[in-house]
């Protein structure tokens, strides 16, 4: 193997342009006039032998031998001559590029970012991997494949030009998988991964280095090329807000506690300034000072009468690496009585409810203000039964979802309660012991715990005979089915039964975010409830605007927040919503990068490269060079002071 | 010196101030060659001057008056007196008027020599004729025989109103002016000799026709010190003939040798028939020509 190439040989026709050349110069040999007083002297200097050598022939000609020189070196410019690196294997070659938020970030202050170093460091890859066929891949909170397999130098460099980072944490893992199926129909020795190797819940080794591991099996040898990364950060990981107890619905003003956690690169000390901003209008300042890898909760307490948009920031002191995560908002919702459907036959319920300040419930004397939709509904029956009847958070009583009549019948009899998830929201302190039910709910003959999982369906409590207590969670739903209806059982008398119907106001007023709000972060919006089958435009920043549309739920769902910034949902142009979206990841503001990866079978842990693949050299912009300093020889040589003898 | 130009000036060619200077030297030839006529250069013993020579006997039919009868009266023998004979010295000044004599102020400055030759020879009581020669095709301007210093505005006018252009060699040059000319003495040649053919055969007829050859060759400073770059086509201003010359400023070293070998050809030519040859810039200053170079070269006493 020579240990030169070229990428073009075809444009090794060119050569034919020296004939052209050879014969154009002594037909139209230009030469500047100069009229002298006479020639004698010159005919004499002319034929003089010493002109005539060979070295004189050549000086003569001197001209003719730049132009062959630049040619020669612009033909072998444009079949682009390379001095080989490591070999390639002329395979398929995926090449995995790590899109995250942490790419964005500058490592040195006016230095390009970790995206730009990593193109270059494609570019080179792709040069050394041709003529073998490569795929991109870029890797943000998921997979994307930017192109198909293809030696075509071109397309992949637009679809190079084209990669942006995105603002959310990366996923290494939904890179691998996809590489993992590409080689189910190709050919994959390699996989070559450009990271700055920052990688969730990366973890410290024994020696010092961090590792993050994959739950993939890789069937190829992955290429870990890490970027080098030496950048200082402060950034906000979390911003959420929690109303303070002693606030009634009633309070004209709502005070809130506003939680702001910041955290330091793990290099250096970093500090300074966090900012809230209420609606606009600067609301609180704090100072703040981070030892390395320090992680701070900063507190502010405000009050809002309405829907009240807040914005942190961080202005830093010193150089800040990583600027999206410098940004985080969070809204704030208007205070209000949680609204409750709860059928006027569970008067137990309708009983308890009555202790809640804040809750107003459903049917009421007032037949004239019933609301549309509900934030909680208690009831004897299913959605299905009662299409109607909407709510965020649905306490089922008595009835099994239509889906599982396959798997679990009711019978009479008494049906002891076995187990329940302690730890789950509905039924935590509640105590099920010693309750007598006279409703059995009996799962299906061969039916098992794994069919309710695949139905969709969370077992909260078991029965001797089967499910007592299901959870269903969709987004922005929440369904919780008691298969026995608590009537006939004697949880109303005991005291889990008021806890039972707390933990539903708690988990109702989660869901409609008037407890406790938190920060949405990047990747997708959080889903929300508006008008149903309605066409929703939501304008991100930074990108066009794209048209989303309702369900018969009603929910606006899979709305991607690729970027920081504030995401306007309108309707026939007229803005409905408006929602925040910042980083909000400890690990891409940590900007710590993985030395490991390590794969499902730990003896195929993967290091990261830091002497990279010896590329293949291009030579072209070294022989376009020449030919520049060959033409300036030239000018310099041919055009430079020429004195004209004057008469 | 600048060329005078005041309407107090004699000539346009000179200034008063080089002219008082110049009336005060004379051409001095290596060899005295004189015409028969009566003129201010001694030939030999026989003249009619003041200047005594010798003495001689006296034969029958020589002339009584030149008798010495201060001997005759102690010797009682007849001795005639000899005394020194004075001839006349022609000069004759050719200028060459070709296209080559245009470049870099040659022809002005050949101009001012040949009328500043002129001033010292008429000053010099000398016969002196001017021949203006430029194309080959035309006979040569010529101003007559003349001498004495009521000649000079003759000089002066024929030198003023003289023009350049033509292809006329300066071999051809020579041999048209010895068509005309008529007696002995000395022919100042003022050309750059940048001629191809030898220069053998023009001396040898000034030499034959009785004349002491003085070449002044003038040259322009880029004739001298060419300092021309890159690939030209050099034209010849009197031919028009062309020759393409690479990577000119590589052949600078050639040139000098070759200009240098033609001068040593022209000074050879002309010292081999007891001439005088000296080559000289066309913007060297004319008063260190007259009054330094030439003096010390021996042209001028």
């Amino acid at each position: 193997m020579s240990w030169t190439g070229f990428l073009s040989p075809s444009w090794a026709w060119l050569f034919l342009l020296i004939i052209p050349l050879v014969i154009v110069y002594f037909l139209k040999l230009k030469r500047p006039r100069c009229e002298i007083p006479s020639l004698v002297l010159w005919h004499s200097v002319i034929n003089d032998q010493r002109v005539n050598s060979p070295f004189q022939r050549f000086r003569k000609h001197l001209l003719l031998w730049l132009q062959l020189a630049i040619l020669l070196s612009l033909i072998l410019a444009a079949m682009q001559p390379f001095l080989r690196g490591e070999p390639g294997s002329g395979d398929n070659l995926p090449i995995l590029v790590d899109c995250s938020a942490s790419m964005s970030a500058i490592d040195t202050r006016g230095g390009p970012t970790r995206m730009e170093r990593a193109k270059e460091r494609i570019t080179e890859l792709i040069d050394a991997a041709l003529p073998g066929r490569i795929c991109l891949i870029a890797v943000g909170a998921g997979a994307r494949q930017l192109t198909e397999f293809t030696n075509n130098k071109r397309i992949l460099a637009e679809a190079l030009d084209t990669l942006t980072v995105r603002d959310v944490p990366g996923n290494l893992v939904d890179g691998l998988r996809m590489a993992q199926a590409l080689a189910r129909r190709e050919t994959i020795g390699t996989v070559t991964l450009v990271s700055d190797g920052n990688f969730p819940d990366l973890q410290d080794t024994a020696d010092g280095q961090k590792i993050a591991r994959v739950d993939v099996e890789l069937p190829f040898k992955l290429q870990y090329e890490k970027l080098e990364t030496d950048a200082v950060n402060m950034g906000i990981t979390a911003f959420n807000a929690r109303r303070q107890s002693a606030a009634g619905a009633a309070d004209s003003l709502t005070p809130w506690d506003v939680f702001v956690r910041i955290n330091g690169s793990p290099n250096d000390v970093t500090s300074g300034e966090v900012l809230l901003e209420q609606d606009g209008q600067e609301v609180g300042r704090q100072p703040i000072a981070l030892e390395a890898g320090q992680s701070k909760r900063l507190v502010y307490s405000l009050q809002t009468s309405g829907v009240s948009r807040l914005t942190a920031r961080i202005v830093s002191d010193g150089f800040d690496g990583l600027s999206s995560d410098n940004t985080a908002y969070l809204e704030l919702p208007v205070s209000r009585s949680l609204l409750v459907w709860c059928d006027t036959d569970l008067q137990s319920y309708r009983h308890a409810l009555q202790v809640f300040p804040d809750v107003t419930v459903y049917p009421n004397d007032d037949a004239s203000g019933q609301p549309d939709v509900y934030d909680l509904a208690i009831t004897e029956t299913t959605k299905k039964a009662n299409p109607n009847l909407e709510a965020s958070v649905r306490l089922v009583i008595g009835a099994i979802p239509e889906d599982l009549a396959q798997l679990v019948t009711t019978r009479s009899g008494n049906s002891p309660v076995v187990d329940w998830n302690r730890s789950s929201l509905l039924l935590q302190h509640v105590n099920l012991d010693s309750i007598e039910i006279a409703d059995e709910p009996v799962r299906g003959d061969d039916v098992l715990d794994q069919n309710f999982r695949e139905a969709g369906y969370e077992i909260l409590a078991t029965g001797r005979s089967g499910p007592l207590v299901l959870a269903r969670h969709a987004p922005g739903r929440q369904a919780f089915y008691l298969l026995f209806h608590t009537d006939h059982s004697t949880l109303p008398y005991r005291v889990g039964f008021p806890v039972l119907i707390k933990n539903a106001i708690d988990i109702t007023r989660h869901a409609a975010g008037l407890a406790e709000v938190r920060g949405q972060p990047t990747r997708v919006l959080a889903p929300r409830l508006l008008d149903r089958n309605t066409t929703y435009s939501v304008a991100a920043p930074g990108s066009p605007t794209q048209t989303f549309r309702t369900g018969p739920d009603g929910l606006l769902s899979g709305v991607p927040a690729p970027r920081v910034g504030i995401y306007r949902i309108s309707e026939d142009g007229s803005e409905v919503a408006r929602v925040g979206a910042g980083v909000l990841d400890a690990g891409e503001s940590s900007l710590a990068s993985a030395d490991l990866i390590e794969p499902r079978d730990e003896e195929l842990r993967v290091s990261a490269s830091t002497t990279q693949i010896d590329t293949d050299r291009p030579l072209w912009p070294t022989l376009a060079w020449i030919a520049f300093i060959v033409l300036l020889v030239e000018w310099w040589y041919f055009q430079g002071k020429t004195i004209r003898v004057s008469g | 010196m600048n060329t005078a130009s005041s309407t107090n000036q004699l000539t346009t060619l000179l200034d008063n101030q080089a002219l008082t200077r110049l009336e005060r030297l004379r051409l001095q030839p290596n060899r005295r060659k004189t015409n028969r006529t009566q003129g201010e250069h001694a030939s030999g013993k026989g003249g009619s001057s003041t200047e005594f020579a010798d003495y001689r006997n006296y034969v029958p039919g020589d002339d009584v008056r030149f008798v010495d009868w201060n001997i005759f009266a102690r010797l009682n023998r007849p001795y005639m007196k000899l005394y020194q004979y004075e001839e006349v010295m022609h000069v004759a000044i050719l200028v060459d008027a070709s296209n080559s004599m245009k470049f870099e102020n040659k022809f002005e400055r050949a101009r001012q020599l040949a009328a500043a030759m002129g001033v010292t020879a008429l000053m010099g009581v000398e016969r002196v004729s001017a021949y203006v020669v430029g194309a080959s095709e035309e006979p040569p301007r010529v101003m007559p025989p003349s001498s004495g210093r009521a000649s000079m505005r003759r000089l002066f006018d024929f030198f003023e109103r003289a023009e350049c252009g033509g292809d006329a060699p300066i071999d051809g040059a020579v041999e048209a002016m010895l068509r005309r000319h008529r007696g002995r003495g000395i022919a100042i040649v003022i050309s750059d000799f940048l001629t191809p053919a030898s220069l053998a055969r023009p001396f040898n007829l000034l030499y034959s026709a009785g004349l002491e050859i003085f070449a002044l060759q003038l040259l322009g400073p880029t004739e001298i010190d060419p300092e021309l770059t890159g690939d030209l086509r050099l034209v010849d201003s009197e031919n028009g003939t062309t020759v393409d010359v690479s990577s000119i400023d590589e052949l600078h070293g050639i040139y000098h040798e070759h200009r240098e070998q033609l001068q040593e050809h022209v000074r050879r030519q002309s010292r081999t028939r007891n001439g005088r040859f000296l080559s000289i810039s066309s913007e060297a200053p004319l008063d260190w020509v007259l009054f330094d170079l030439l003096q010390r070269q021996g042209w001028l006493k």
